[in-house]
């Protein structure tokens, strides 16, 4: 049985794609608490999906994968604020419209000039057959953007939390917001191969929604958050293995049914205990009645 | 400490749907004082804070600050603000510690880690608004008036010389209102300018000394005794007030007569001569809708 389980362990190539995929992981799920606080969840949705035609591009140029597709998802992001800032259409209609308009770019680019890159793989990602390249773009990505938000953290969340206050203290809110999204961009590449552009979004969300329902620390919240992406991704790529199944809709169910369960139960803001509260609290309300005073006769 | 001084200089600024909130505004504070910033709600009371904080770039005109730029007033931790309580989101996982420390941000280091010197100014300006038992409190799970409080604490923390307030009266109870107004005026005692918007007319002749009146530019600026007049706040408020008269004597030139404007807020009473009577206190008491 333990022999069974330890199987993928064995492969070169399941043990890189844990690792690879863990790794990621983390660092989406580590971006994902400032996503979620800042309601930026359908911004990250654009951006993954605003990479595609990067790829292709970069492929024609003979240049790194990461390089066209960060260049592609960050064009998206400065073309929607460009567009905001000049109509009044509301936001969510601006990036539904910027990004399905690269989307749409990316899926005839690629179906006209076939890359080393499939569609399907940038789309449904494919971690087990991933390249060495590959690997190295991902990784630098994701420990850069793991370095800055050790870093920074602080000010991001300052930022996320009061942008007001961070000006009063000198910080540089409008550098501090290209630099979430340009972190959002990144993570959203460095996640492509390993779930594809269609669940990167879960990465980048699920694991900070999670852990936002478990504590109200911020510094906390980014290590559960952390922890969640990690072993979630960990376990999603070797489940995958026996399931003979897609490796990113693996790693997404097991987050999403870790959500599923902190939703009902965590202890303070669940489902249940809330409920529960809420009963033992109408409870111990005193039934008091009024009382009404007796009519006097006029 | 070298000369204080605010410096609004023509100011028009417009959002990005081409709406002017506010413009050709110009107003000028030079020594400590507490000024209100009057007017109706969308007169633009938020937008010219916005101005000060380097929020929206004005499309004309410039703000100083002691002969400063917004933004090196900024990086020198000149301006303190509390913000509207609508403006906060209170299910944000920090503490009340964590707030007050953001006020010290400016002072530390690279990776903002509290020094031993920004924790006991953090300690001192949360008991100063006597909040301290609350510092592990989530922000949320504080009545109206402490969160208020707390959000004062963090200005405090900050050691600024101006102070700007957005409507820190609403949702407040009363005590804590007379607790804040009492610290203004420590504040103006220690030197700094407070400027703060509020439509509660009522309680404005109590404790500011300046106003500025506006409705999407400056309708009317000075000393409160010739500025808060009866005249002027009709001109700002319009329709936006009720205005009852009480005259019990039906004497022409009668001087018991008073006049009440009052919105939704606090009211305000005038004297025959059309200015503020003084003492305002609040007969009936409010109760604290947010506890
Ligand atoms: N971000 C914004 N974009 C467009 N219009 C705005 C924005 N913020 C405020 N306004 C408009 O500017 C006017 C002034 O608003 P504001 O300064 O918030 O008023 P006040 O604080 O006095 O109630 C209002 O008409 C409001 O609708
Ligand atoms: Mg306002």
């Amino acid at each position: 049985m333990t022999e069974l389980l330890l199987a993928p362990f064995q492969y070169d190539y399941m043990l890189r794609a844990m690792l690879v995929s863990g790794f990621i992981g983390a660092v989406c799920a580590l971006l994902s608490c400032f996503v979620t606080l800042k309601g930026w969840s359908l911004m990250g949705d654009a951006l993954s999906h605003a990479v595609v035609p990067g790829v292709s591009i970069a492929f024609l140029l003979h240049l790194p994968f990461a390089v066209g597709a960060f260049a592609s998802g960050m064009l998206a992001a400065l073309t929607m604020n460009f567009i905001k800032s000049r109509t009044r259409l509301r936001e969510d209609a601006v990036i539904g419209l910027v990004f399905t308009t690269f989307l749409a770019l990316g899926v005839l680019l690629i179906s006209l000039y076939p890359s080393n890159i499939s569609l399907t793989t940038i789309i449904l990602g494919n971690v087990l057959g991933i390249a060495d390249e590959d690997i190295l773009q991902i990784v630098i990505i994701a420990a850069v953007t793991l370095a800055v938000l050790l870093l920074k953290w602080k000010d991001l969340l300052l930022f996320t939390f009061d942008p007001h206050q961070a000006r009063a203290v000198g910080l540089n809110t409008d550098l501090l917001g290209l630099l979430l999204l340009t972190l959002l961009a990144a993570t959203a590449v460095a996640a492509l191969q390993a779930v594809g552009a269609i669940l990167v979004i879960a990465m980048l969300v699920t694991p900070g929604a999670t852990a936002y329902l478990l504590t109200d620390r911020f510094g906390r919240m980014m290590a559960i958050s952390s922890g969640i992406g990690l072993l979630t991704s960990i376990v999603g790529a070797w489940a995958s293995f026996f399931l003979n199944t897609s490796t990113g809709g693996c790693i997404v169910l097991l987050q999403t049914i870790l959500f599923l369960l902190v939703f009902f139960f965590a202890p303070k803001y669940g489902f249940v205990p809330i409920r529960r509260q809420t009963r033992r609290s109408t409870k111990s309300i005193p039934v008091t009645r009024a009382r009404v005073p007796e009519s006097h006769p006029h | 400490m070298a000369e204080i001084n605010l410096k609004v200089d023509d100011v028009t600024v417009a959002y990005s749907n081409g709406h002017v909130a506010l413009h050709d505004a110009s107003f000028e504070l030079n020594r400590p004082t507490i000024c209100a910033l009057v007017g109706v709600n969308g007169s633009g009371k938020s937008t010219l804070f916005k101005a000060i904080m380097g929020f929206v770039q004005p499309i004309k005109g410039r703000v100083t600050i002691s002969g400063e730029s917004v933004h090196q007033a900024h990086r020198k931790n000149w301006v303190a603000y509390v913000p509207q309580a609508e403006d906060v989101d209170w299910s944000f996982p920090v503490s009340v510690w964590d707030v007050v420390l953001m006020g010290r941000y400016g002072y530390m280091n690279f990776l903002r880690i509290p020094r031993q010197e920004d924790k006991r100014i953090a300690r001192e300006c949360l008991e100063r608004v006597g909040m301290w038992e609350f510092r592990d409190r989530q922000i949320g799970e504080l009545s109206g008036g402490q969160k208020k409080r707390v959000f004062l604490a963090r200005a405090l923390a900050q050691q600024g010389r101006f102070l700007l307030l957005d409507e820190p009266f609403t949702g407040v109870d009363v005590k804590t209102e007379e607790a804040i107004i009492e610290l203004l005026m420590e504040l103006r005692e220690e030197g700094l300018i407070v400027f703060v918007s509020s439509h509660d007319l009522g309680s404005i002749p109590r404790f500011c000394d300046q106003c500025v009146i506006i409705n999407r530019t400056v309708l009317a600026t000075g000393p409160i005794e010739t500025t808060f007049t009866e005249r002027n706040l009709t001109i700002a408020f319009g329709g936006a007030l009720r205005n009852v008269r009480f005259d019990h004597t039906d004497e022409p030139g009668s001087r018991n007569e008073y006049r009440v404007l009052t919105d939704d807020e606090g009211a305000l009473v005038f004297d025959h001569e059309g200015k503020p009577a003084l003492p305002v206190k609040r007969q009936i008491a409010e109760s604290d809708h947010h506890d």
